[in-house]
């Protein structure tokens, strides 16, 4: 009876350290991608480096563990009456720091689901780029779309 | 047995912990874009030569308000554009045909043509828009009816081409 205790005990301590990993996963949405003024026929383009207009979500979560980043990604921009204008996203629009900071990336594509490994201080950030492509006769007006991230610990 | 019951739910609180550390979570941001006034262009004026007669070259200048050519283009205010032509070679009245050359351009942010900058067509301009989104731009030319020249009336199209 006091051995099976002991096992009781041990598990309770063995159960200690996995649940102190548990440091919550929190993400947010610090900045959006911003096109600016575009004109019509004219692709702009938004760098994940631009420090100005790049997206960025900050995360923070797990120390050290591996992480699964997956985008949901809008094909078009909602503008005035409906009209729609595409937005592309390119194999290496995606951005993962270790260290929070725009200056010091890894580019991901941001259409496949991505396994990064956290620091040890669990805290990163994510930048994003993108692609607008107006029309030669894109209606006049505000564009917007919507760019989620999915943050899954393994 | 007691103690069994509860190694098993010490256990259990442990794969629960476990299953924790697979979290999901997620944000959106947003992405803007605003989009300016497309450029629209028309053809406002043709150009007209008028009455040619055969082996009598005939000019009409960009400057020339009343025969000269005019497209009016509107668009984004104070913002550069490209202009650039097709340009036809010869005139054409049912299978005859009438050359014509040495086309002159002039564009302005005025439709008197005050402000008007020459350029030549073949080359395009890269002219800004006014800061109401205006821009006006004029076409000449010269016809050279040969000597045998059969008499008729002759078109041709002259296209011209704007972007930002």
């Amino acid at each position: 009876m006091k051995r099976q205790a002991w096992v009781v005990i041990g598990a309770m301590l063995l159960g200690v350290p996995l649940l102190a990993q548990g440091k919550p996963l929190t993400i947010t949405g610090v900045r959006g991608v911003t096109f600016g003024a575009v004109l019509p026929g004219v692709p702009r383009v938004v760098l994940r480096t631009d420090p100005a207009n790049s997206g960025q979500f900050d995360i923070k979560g797990p120390k050290g563990g591996p992480v699964l980043l997956s985008f949901v990604l809008p094909l078009r921009m909602t503008g005035p009456s409906g009209a729609l204008m595409p937005i592309t996203f390119g194999a290496s629009d995606a951005g993962f720091s270790s260290t929070a900071s725009i200056g010091n990336q890894v580019g991901f594509d941001p259409r496949q689901p991505t396994t990064v490994t956290f620091p040890n201080n669990g805290n990163v950030s994510v930048f994003v780029g993108a692609t607008a492509n107006p029309t030669a006769n894109q209606r006049a007006g505000a564009y917007t779309a919507t760019i989620t991230l999915t943050v899954t610990y393994l | 047995m007691r103690i069994t019951k509860l190694s098993l739910a010490v256990a259990a609180l442990v794969l629960t912990g476990t299953t924790i550390q697979a979290q999901t979570n997620n944000a959106s941001i947003t992405a803007t874009a605003s989009v300016q006034t497309p450029i629209n262009v028309v053809g406002a004026q043709q150009l007209n030569f008028g009455n040619v007669f055969p082996g009598v070259n005939k000019t009409v200048n960009a400057t020339d308000l009343t025969n000269g050519g005019r497209f009016d283009v509107s668009g984004q205010a104070s913002t550069p554009v490209t202009l650039s032509f097709t340009l036809p070679a010869t005139l054409s009245s049912g299978g005859n045909t009438m050359p014509i050359v040495s086309y002159t351009g002039v564009h302005a942010p005025l439709v008197t043509q005050v402000g008007g900058v020459a350029f030549s067509p073949a080359a395009g301009a890269t002219p800004t828009l006014s800061a109401i989104g205006a821009l006006f731009v004029w076409v000449g030319a010269q016809v050279q009816p040969a000597t045998n020249q059969v008499a008729g009336v002759y078109t041709g199209s002259i296209v011209m081409t704007v972007v930002y």
